[in-house]
């Protein structure tokens, strides 16, 4: 692996923390200053520069105390949260198990010494994203869209460059900076919004030697610190990521799975895909495998991702090997530069390195839709005539009527977490049989009609329809098929 | 005066010394650590391809009717897979499994309806992956016992891996028969 880029992400992760510290440190000591020399001019009489000076450690005080918070949220909870904002869902191997076992494949290959946590996002714009502040305790997570428009080589390229991330510590500067920010910037919005109604307070207090008034400067002291900082910080963040860490994590897919044409056609179909993550928040943008935000094609200064096609173009150019070095010779090839992408030391993996053949092609593909609608609560209802109703939560009525044959079903909703169930037989919503059981002959693969015993009613039967048992809509009497 | 400076700059330097071989004594233990836990995994995949395997044939009996030497093929391939002993007949008993598996899965070719059963896709789709794993095991294996070595051998690191008697380790090749099967054409008359 990229011993030299993993310790410059270690390194990097310190001197952004550090440095936070500092400025904030700084910015709290000069906002204290001024509000205690104005506080000691307005309210507290003739003694502007020992109140200005005492004020000033304790805006140093405060912004310290916020440091340390803003530390403790980005070494704990932060990856809940981003998985939170994203709107992601864990899924086991029960639930998805191609996404589940590539997954684990290229935790072999890449050796982490722990399983990533695998989530699915709602989502039908094809992404991807890796969390994880060390490589034992870290999670990948796709859209459902990727899900629906990838193969098992193109997921496999997909994940592996998640891996990279995590492996080359991307992932862990990522987190800190973005949740050290993301935190900032909420505490100044929220901050700028009630900053509006207090000075009303403030100036009814202040003649009244009440604390209030000065519990309100404090606050405004505080806000003073959030503001100045907030924008700071987000252009430092936009300058420290390099954009050559998605070629790093490009060669370390390429490596993993000696494959370099399954990201490239994952890449390519999620170029030419149409559809924006619209879940994303801006904070995760640098997260993601290809930037959500569709700035990629051109490539700006504030891009956080190289151009897509030229990604897609280096990759393809790896006809020789997916050793890193066939990675750097077919960068140079593309871009005309000579540029050190990788450091030497790096690259020091002699052997060579070939590329496999594809994996032979699955002959079912893209269930992914139904495992979605499964995990957000839909309900599958099965009709006798072999279309399958998928009814969303949302659905308050109780009772649905099939838009192909129209017969009434009704609508039962099964306890949480019975999600997974659905999808291995559907036969979990016929309603119970109030009367004794009837028994039939099913034809395979042919229409079919079955009166009921209960009360008459004739019952047709596509050829597609492949359940074991059918309830009469009319009465609810149980129909084996044998 | 000249004299404690000397001192104190022999004492820095043999301080630098000590903490860098540590440093490097230390990424030894690491790799070669990485190496045993690679090892292990492949030892974990090729258990695990034999366990699928009586689950693959279970499905698949009820529509290969009449394949019985296919069948005798794989299982006789897995006992004697599960049987080897040594990393030579492993290699070679779990080369001749993959091989068995292969053909196995070429005669399903002509059966689609077993193609089509959820059950054998998804016993299908856990033996590619295990497939897979074994064969990612392998390299990941290989390419820490690559780290292993070249540490071992360049200098400097290899003095200090002399020293506490770190070796090389050998690259795990599994036979394949098939690869080697592969016909060679020949333009030459």
């Amino acid at each position: 692996m990229f011993w030299q880029v993993i310790a410059a992400n270690k390194r990097n992760t310190v001197i952004l923390v550090v440095t936070m510290g500092v400025v904030l440190a700084l910015v709290g000591y000069f906002a204290g200053t001024l509000v205690g020399v104005w506080l000691g001019m307005t309210a507290y009489g003739p003694e502007p520069a020992s109140g200005g000076t005492n004020a000033g450690w304790v805006g140093m005080g405060v912004a310290l105390l916020v440091w340390f918070v803003l530390l403790l949220a980005a070494l704990l909870g932060s990856d809940e949260l981003f998985l939170g904002l994203a709107g992601a869902k864990e899924v086991s191997h029960d639930t998805y198990p191609q996404l589940f076992n590539v997954v684990e494949e290229m935790k072999i290959a890449s050796s982490l010494p722990a399983m990533p946590r695998v989530f699915i996002m709602d989502d039908p714009a094809p992404n991807a994203f890796a969390l994880g502040k060390s490589p034992k305790n870290c999670a990948v997570c796709v859209t459902a869209g990727l899900l629906a428009m990838c193969d098992r080589d193109e997921l496999q390229g997909v994940i592996a460059h998640e891996i990279g991330h995590i492996v080359n510590r991307d992932a862990l500067y990522l987190g800190v900076a973005a949740t050290m920010l993301g935190a900032v910037t909420i505490i100044s919005d929220t901050l700028l919004r009630s900053l509006r109604y207090a000075p009303v307070a403030r100036y009814r207090s202040s003649g009244t030697k009440g604390g209030r008034g000065l519990v309100n400067v404090w606050f405004i002291l505080v806000a003073f610190v959030f503001i100045i900082i907030s924008p700071i910080l987000s252009r430092i963040l936009y300058f420290s990521i390099s954009r050559r860490r998605e070629y790093l994590a490009d060669a370390t897919s390429a490596r993993l799975t000696r494959y370099p044409p399954g990201l490239a056609s994952a890449l390519e179909k999620i170029m030419l895909s149409p559809s924006i993550l619209t879940t994303a928040p801006r904070v995760i943008a640098p997260f993601y495998t290809v930037n959500p935000y569709k700035q990629d094609l051109e490539g700006g200064l504030f891009a956080t991702h190289p151009p897509l096609p030229q990604r897609i173009r280096i990759l393809k150019a790896m006809a020789t090997g997916a050793a890193f070095r066939d990675y750097v010779k077919a960068y140079w090839d593309v871009t005309h530069t000579r540029k050190q992408l990788i450091p030497v030391a790096d690259m020091q993996l002699g052997e060579a390195v070939g590329i496999r053949a594809p994996s032979p092609k699955a002959p079912e593909q893209g269930r992914a839709g139904d495992i979605i609608r499964a995990m957000n609560d839909f309900v599958f209802i099965p009709c006798s005539c072999g279309m399958t109703m998928k009814i969303p939560p949302e659905f308050a009525r109780g009772v649905v009527q099939c838009p192909r044959c129209g017969q009434d079903h009704t609508v039962e909703r099964p306890a949480k977490g019975a999600a997974s169930g659905i999808l291995a037989g559907a036969s979990a919503f016929t309603r119970q049989s109030p009367g004794e059981e009837q028994t039939e002959q099913r034809v395979i693969g042919a229409w079919q009609t079955l009166t009921c015993r209960g009360c008459g009613k004739n019952i047709p039967l596509s050829p597609v329809f492949n359940l074991t048992r059918v309830t009469c809509t009319r009465c609810g009497q149980l129909i084996r098929l044998t | 005066m000249t004299g404690t400076i000397v001192f104190w700059v022999v004492v820095g330097i043999i301080v630098a010394l000590v903490i860098y071989v540590i440093g490097l004594y230390n990424s030894l233990v690491a790799l070669r650590n990485q190496v045993k836990n690679a090892w292990s995994q492949i030892d974990v995949q090729l258990k695990r391809r034999h366990d699928l395997i009586p689950n693959l044939v279970e499905t698949a009996r009820g529509y290969m009717k009449h394949e019985r030497e296919t069948f005798d093929a794989v299982t006789k391939a897995r006992a004697d897979a599960t049987g080897a002993r040594g990393v030579p007949q492993i290699a070679q008993a779990e080369g001749r499994l993959t091989d068995a598996l292969s053909k196995f899965m070429a005669v399903v070719e002509n059966y689609p309806e077993l193609k089509a059963n959820q059950n054998f896709l998804a016993v299908q789709e856990e033996l590619a992956s295990t497939e897979n794993r074994i064969a990612f095991a392998r390299q990941a294996y290989n390419d820490a016992a690559l780290f292993l070595n070249n540490k071992v051998e360049m200098f400097p690191s290899n003095i200090v891996a002399n020293m506490f008697a770190f070796t090389r380790e050998p690259f795990f090749e599994m036979e394949d028969a098939s690869e080697r099967a592969v016909p060679k054409v020949s333009f030459s008359s």
